[in-house]
């Protein structure tokens, strides 16, 4: 008799651990990430302490704390952090934000289904390629009346930069920072090679020409690398092609102007081998910080990391072909997501507000390298007189957007722009036939 | 008689009783992890849904249909194929091999099967970033010997045609140590005196190796293939890790293409992604069917 009750006991015991470990899975949904029932369990007692004080909060200052997440996963990132603990120390609203960095991919797989099941963070800072997506799932906030509210004055920002946190004539997001792809060329390898290390390539054709100069197998050096999993808008636009028109859903790409281009690309690739086969965008930046790369594309994050290497470059604008220059532009954008409280929406403006300021903004540049976009900062004779953020911003001036604010961006680069690069540079197939292929691949997306 | 009879009833239906509560614990975790989500993806294979679980409406078949339409499942069914197809044989073969050669309880063989083991207790993931850095052609060590020693720089994980080989290569370097571990506890628990009787009728080594150790692990053999199988056939990290599907999806499997279509690519498809799961689920399910009944028949004629 004994016995049973001590069985029956030890199974019962055991079914209730069971039952009450599941149970805490099944609070943070099936589909949220591991980590999102601590997220929400963090958060829930910040909550209910603003639920409850909410009234008096402005008067006796009750703290409000801040659930921040962002992808600054690189050097930038530390800077923010920095930012951030001394806004943490030094604001008089008594604001704390809990910044929490993690990988883009991270983001956003656990964000959306934060988002649909409330526990989100109180506002997010991400490139701007994701407003579109995300508002046609109605997930964010609409912060239109963010200039009423900080007073913060709107004209003082230049016009293009806001676009990209726009859609349908909305603002969603909090411009953070602004950048294109630059040419970064080194200077030593350039002098090695016999070029003038201070001049950079202006068009495409010297771009190639400089290119096979700068390669030397025997060294393992390239002249130009040119990863395989990103798109190059830039080549297809300098030409006078194009991809797609998000304005009318039409397909560009079946166009004598790219065959041109993909035609010279396949030949710089395949040809004259000028760049490493196949590589991805991080071990091109990791060639280059060491010295085996002669020029390469990429946006402003490049220069602490080659500062620190302590590589001689420059950088110049993307080069020229017959219908000019162009770089594709980006950005990162502060935004909220749906269902944060009117008073953490609040805290989170302020914040908004603070990194908005000339100081920050100016920090932000100077130590990171980043184009300037507030009119009254272009002024500052100190930004005037910095030599890489003058080339900088001479860069920036080409910017042109492409399929940003467009729901449908990320399909067209995952499922036809990248492959059709990848399969003209690795030569698998002419450019012709990959781009009769993308063509129809870029048709049965813009279906949807 | 009669009471004796109820009494073993009642005897035989608590000792049930207490079963049932001995199975509860791991049912429960089954249901919640395994049998749950399962149907779930099913009824979400039937419906257009994102990962925003916004306008979730009923589409009957129509991810199915286009699902049979989209050449890059076609890609990705026929890399699964080619993976399982060669990472079996490969990693099987070679526990047997060394099995046959290491299934001795002395001090040696010991130590070098506990080596062998070892790559199995790593993570896939750490693994696959090893490998990729000591296989890079710029940087990679192996590389670096390659030109030591005169010849030309390959690399490995950038060829299109060389880059399923060298993950399948990997996977069974990662694996093959727990089959040989299973392998050789079957091989040291066949009687010695088949062998000696075996001897005495003067068989060769390979003959006692053909008829004596292979239908003597048979089932062990077989349980190897069948379980290689179907991870071989949901194979993910090491290709996500080392060639995240390329170059030109050359390594993309079934698994790596759910995971782009629901979690990587915009709008997040997860009603799309859930038919292309029910439909490797099906092929799995097929292919473990037929395979069992035809390692199994195997054995028997084995036995016989």
């Amino acid at each position: 008799m004994r016995k049973k009750w001590i069985s029956v006991l030890l199974s019962a015991v055991m079914c209730v651990s069971v039952l009450t470990g599941c149970g805490q899975n099944g609070a943070g949904g099936q589909t949220a990430p591991s980590d999102a029932p601590e997220t929400m369990q963090e958060q829930q007692p910040a909550d209910a302490q603003a639920d409850g004080q909410d009234a008096e909060k402005t008067a006796s200052g009750e703290k409000i704390t801040l659930q921040f997440w962002n992808v600054f996963t690189g050097s930038d990132g530390d800077i923010l952090r920095e930012i951030v603990d001394n806004y943490n120390k030094t604001n008089t609203d008594n604001i704390e934000i809990q910044m929490d960095i993690m990988p883009n991919d991270q983001l956003q797989q656990k964000l959306p289904a934060a988002i649909a099941t409330g526990t989100a963070p109180d506002f997010v800072l991400f490139g701007v390629e994701n407003i579109a997506p995300y508002v046609s799932n109605d997930s964010l906030e609409d912060i239109s009346d963010f200039w009423d509210v900080t007073g913060v004055d709107k004209s003082n920002i230049l016009e293009n930069v806001l676009e990209l946190s726009h859609v349908d004539g909305k603002l969603y997001g909090a411009p953070m920072q602004y950048n294109v792809s630059y040419l970064y060329w080194n200077k030593d390898l350039f002098a090695e090679a016999g070029l003038d290390p201070e001049k950079a390539p202006a068009t495409m054709d010297e771009l190639a020409e400089y290119a096979v100069k700068l390669t030397d197998p025997e060294k393992n050096q390239y002249g130009l690398a040119l990863p395989t999993s990103v798109t190059y808008m830039q080549f297809l636009w300098a030409n006078g092609g194009d991809a797609d028109d998000p304005s009318t859903n039409t397909n560009l790409l079946d166009s004598e102007e790219n065959v041109k281009t993909l035609e010279w690309l396949q030949d710089l690739m395949v040809n004259k081998k000028v760049s490493p086969a196949s590589i991805t965008g991080p071990e091109a930046d990791t060639m280059l910080q060491a010295g085996q790369i002669g020029m390469y594309m990429s946006g402003p994050w490049q220069i602490n990391g080659l500062r620190a290497q302590g590589i001689n470059f420059g950088i110049a604008p993307c080069v020229a072909g017959s219908a000019g220059a162009f770089s594709p532009a980006g950005g990162c954008s502060y935004v909220i997501p749906k269902g944060t409280e009117e008073s953490h929406k609040l805290a989170a403006y302020k914040f908004m507000q603070y990194w908005l300021t000339d100081d920050i903004l100016k920090e932000w540049s100077q130590r990171n390298g980043f184009p300037v976009w507030s009119k009254t900062l272009m002024e500052d004779p100190e930004i005037q007189n910095d030599e890489v953020l003058s080339a900088i911003s001479k860069a920036t001036e080409i910017g042109r957007s492409y399929n940003l604010g467009y729901s449908l961006a990320s399909q067209i680069d995952n499922d036809v722009m990248i492959p059709l690069f990848e399969k003209v540079m690795t030569g698998a197939a002419v450019p012709e036939d990959a781009l009769k292929e993308a063509s129809e691949a870029m048709d049965r997306v813009l279906a949807q | 008689m009669t009471e004796s009879k109820v009494k073993k009833r009642r005897y035989a239906a608590q000792n049930q009783k207490s079963a049932y509560l001995f199975i509860l614990p791991s049912m429960t975790i089954l249901s919640v992890f395994v049998f749950i989500p399962l149907i779930a993806s099913f009824v979400i294979s039937l419906t257009d849904m994102n990962i925003f679980m916004k306008d979730v409406s009923f589409v009957g078949v129509t991810n199915f249909t286009r699902l049979f339409s989209d050449s890059r499942v076609s890609n990705a069914t026929i890399n699964s194929l080619y993976f399982t197809l060669l990472e079996v044989p490969l990693q099987v073969g070679l526990a047997l091999f060394l099995t046959v050669c290491l299934a001795k309880n002395s001090r040696y063989c010991k130590m070098l099967r506990s080596i062998y083991y070892l790559p199995f207790v790593c993570s896939m993931t750490a693994i696959g970033i090893v490998w990729s850095m000591l296989l890079d052609p710029n940087m990679g060590l192996v590389a670096y010997w390659l030109k030591q020693a005169g010849f030309q720089t390959v690399s490995f994980l950038k060829d299109p045609d060389l880059a399923m080989p060298t993950v399948i290569v990997v996977t069974a370097w990662k694996g093959f140590g727990y089959t040989l571990t299973l392998l050789a506890a079957a091989v040291l628990n066949i009687p010695q005196s088949l062998y000696e009787a075996a001897q005495m009728d003067g068989a060769g080594s390979f003959q006692k190796f053909l008829h004596i150790t292979i239908p003597g692990i048979w089932p062990t053999i077989s349980f190897c293939i069948v379980t290689t199988t179907i991870g071989a056939m949901q194979m993910f990290d090491q290709a996500y890790v080392m060639t995240q599907g390329g170059p030109l999806n050359r390594t993309e499997t079934v698994v790596q293409y759910i995971y782009d279509r629901g979690f990587q690519t915009a709008p997040y498809d997860l009603g799309y992604a859930s038919a292309i799961s029910v439909y490797l689920f099906v092929i799995v399910a097929v292919m473990t069917f037929v395979l069992r009944r035809f390692v199994l028949k195997g054995g028997e004629d084995a036995d016989a």
